[in-house]
């Protein structure tokens, strides 16, 4: 809360942050490749990452987690090479791991210490000298918003504020770049936006480079600058996430009754429409197209009951589909 | 709570916020692996002590190290009562045996999953594999804090031992004699904590819930002793050519558990106390080959057990 109230009243960040250079790429891979036996986690997977902060997308099981061990220097890749912050993962993993902070997925917190005592001990682990350590912790904490609870055992913590946690030790070796592997798991919705202006934080006004691998794109389009989508160890699209998500913004209106006069009236003012489950899709223009959907259903009189922008789906990602094109199919949700 | 309030107040006024100093690089010294791994060491010998921990985490640590200087305490209390300048407990094999034997497994049962399966148990490993050290220095450094750990149990009463004997004696000549029994009981000592602790962690990782973790390292220990305890006795007794000659399965039961095989080692190197075990004469080797393949299974275990540990 505090950093989404901090923000609110700065100027946006993009306008004033020191960010770093784009011109040089943070991540690298060359056609890396990872085989576990018959299963391939990464496929020839080629792709750069430049300085900001970076979307890795993919759904679960598309090979994000294998990509980031590799990048840690955790794992050896089976074929192809990858280097982070211009060191290769092979060789320099060590060095690697000191310039790298990372917040694994699933939980990692020991219960019956206070987060200053575990933060402090990880940033012994990342090669900082006792008093260094302590204050680093403290100011860690406090910049993911871990105040007076900080004394506290990290069991009676929330989700919410574990989460915190698991960035703050991430962030106490001073990293250069930050691995985030989910790291809205198992927030509420409050909880996501929280972490995710966090994140956004720490990246353009900390000026740390940030990878995040999530599988919801809704999530990691509002941060990102940058985003890389893989699928089955393969890389689908590299791009800005602006130029990914301009194509492909669309907005849901959903009427009490009449779905089908709507989506005439609206085809008929030429707008690209389709019909899902219960609402219609519409592809979205610009502002010009909340005025028209308006004003078709005032002169309709229809009761309106749901009316938003919605969040993109993988697959239309992936695919390259235009929701508004009509091909997507009814009902499905967000790919989880 | 109150940081909330305060950048709240800080957004009404239209000031930034005031707990917000911004973010801080770090460019001070940053330690080396090795200096990394004795923090973790380090760490971990304190918390084998259940210090940095609550009460409740010092009873063991506390009572196991009381129970452990008794003897010394009444070696003390009993050559100044008594005026003898004579020590009644030798410093190899610390009699009685089996308090030793018995303190130590409770320690070990105890502490040893304190210092292995807490981390496996919140799985944060992951967290230190991501940082700059690599997959053996943890293990490493875990063995080094619990050899050390045993060390301070096994070692400090010896000292006592000696401080509460020494302080009697009279003579120069009494002072060193003294000193030269104590310096082979140091030494057996240290072999008991190396052999001790490798094997005691080695079990306690094998399972991240504590309950199990105690329990398969106080049954590995446990069961080995009585049953070599067992079979000697049957081997003295029933196959036995005589009470003076014990055969063979006598001689060589004690290799079975580490206790016993570190006391037939203590005997084979010349030590002439009478231990749990009956002296293993011309299998005396064998004793040294088993306490050495104990300590390289513990440590090599571990060594394995944590390259197979998921790293995320």
């Amino acid at each position: 809360m505090t950093a989404q109230q901090g923000q609110a009243i700065q100027p946006a960040p993009e306008l004033t942050a020191p960010r770093p250079p784009a011109a040089d790429a943070v991540i690298r891979a060359e056609a890396l490749t990872k085989r576990y036996g018959a299963v391939t986690a990464l496929d020839k997977l080629t792709v750069a990452v430049p300085a900001g902060i970076t979307g890795l997308v993919g759904a679960n099981g598309a090979g994000k987690s294998t990509l980031v061990k590799i990048l840690l220097g955790l794992l050896e890749p089976s074929d192809g090479r990858a280097a982070v912050l211009d060191q290769d993962c092979a060789r320099a993993g060590q060095r690697i791991r000191t310039l790298t902070g990372y917040m694994p997925e699933h939980d990692c917190l020991p219960a019956d210490v206070t987060a200053t005592e575990f933060v402090t001990h990880l940033g012994r682990m990342s090669g900082l000298p006792p008093t260094a350590a302590k204050e680093r912790a403290a100011d860690s904490l406090r910049h993911v918003g871990l105040y007076e609870e900080r004394y506290r055992q990290i069991g009676t913590y929330s989700t919410g504020m574990k989460q915190r946690v698991k960035l703050a030790q991430a962030l106490v070796g001073d990293p250069k770049l930050l691995l985030l592997d989910e790291p809205t798991n198992g927030l509420d919705p409050a909880g996501r936006s929280a972490m995710l202006e966090l994140v956004e934080r720490i990246g353009n006004v900390f000026g740390i480079s940030i990878l995040v691998a999530s599988h919801l794109l809704g999530e990691v389009e509002q941060i990102c600058d940058h985003l890389v989508a893989i699928e089955a160890g393969k890389l689908l699209r590299a791009d800005t996430v602006r130029s990914v998500t301009r194509a492909s913004r669309a907005l849901v209106i959903e009427v009490e009754e009449g779905t089908e006069l709507l989506r005439d009236e609206l085809l008929r003012r030429g707008l690209a429409v389709a019909v899902e489950g219960r609402g219609v899709t519409v592809g979205l223009a610009g502002d010009q197209t909340f005025d028209v959907v308006r004003d078709a259903v005032a002169e309709l009189g229809l009761p309106l009951n749901r009316m938003e922008q919605r969040r993109h789906r993988l697959e239309e990602l992936f695919s390259g589909d235009q929701p508004a094109a009509g091909v997507t199919s009814g009902g499905a949700g967000d790919v989880r | 709570m109150s940081a909330e309030i305060t950048a709240a107040g800080a957004a009404a006024n239209g000031a930034g916020v005031i707990h917000d100093i911004g973010y801080q690089a770090y460019d001070g010294p940053r330690l080396g692996r090795a200096q990394i791994m004795l923090a973790l060491g380090w760490h971990s010998l304190k918390s084998a002590f259940g210090i940095g921990r609550g009460a409740k985490a010092k009873i063991v640590p506390v009572f196991t190290f009381a129970v452990m200087c008794a003897p010394a305490v009444v070696n003390a209390i009993q050559l100044a009562v008594t005026g003898t300048h004579t020590r009644v407990v030798p410093y190899d094999t610390y009699r009685p045996v089996a308090l030793r034997v018995l303190v130590l497994l409770i320690f070990l049962a105890a502490q040893a999953p304190e210092v292995v399966s807490r981390d496996l148990r919140s799985h944060v490993l992951p967290l230190y594999f991501a940082r700059p050290i690599r997959r053996a220095d943890y293990p490493l450094a875990k063995l080094a804090a619990f050899v050390a750990a045993c060390l301070v149990l096994i070692e400090v009463p010896l000292l006592v031992l000696y401080v509460g004997t020494v302080t009697q004696v009279r003579t120069g000549s009494a002072v060193w004699s003294e000193t030269r029994a104590l310096i082979p009981g140091l030494l057996l000592g240290a072999a008991w904590a190396a052999v001790a602790a490798a094997l005691g962690l080695l079990f306690a990782s094998f399972s991240s819930r504590r309950a199990y973790a105690t329990g398969s390292v106080a049954i590995f220990f446990f069961l080995t002793w009585t049953l070599a305890l067992l079979l000697t006795s049957i081997g003295e007794h029933a196959f036995g050519p005589g009470l003076q000659q014990p055969s063979a399965l006598a001689r060589l039961a004690g290799l079975i558990s580490p206790f016993t095989a570190l006391d037939g080692m203590r005997q084979w190197l010349g030590g002439t106390s009478p231990g749990p075990v009956p002296d293993p004469g011309g299998y005396g080797a064998l004793y040294g080959i088993a306490v050495l393949a104990f300590l390289l299974a513990g440590a090599g275990g571990l060594l394995l057990r944590y390259r197979k540990v998921g790293v995320a």
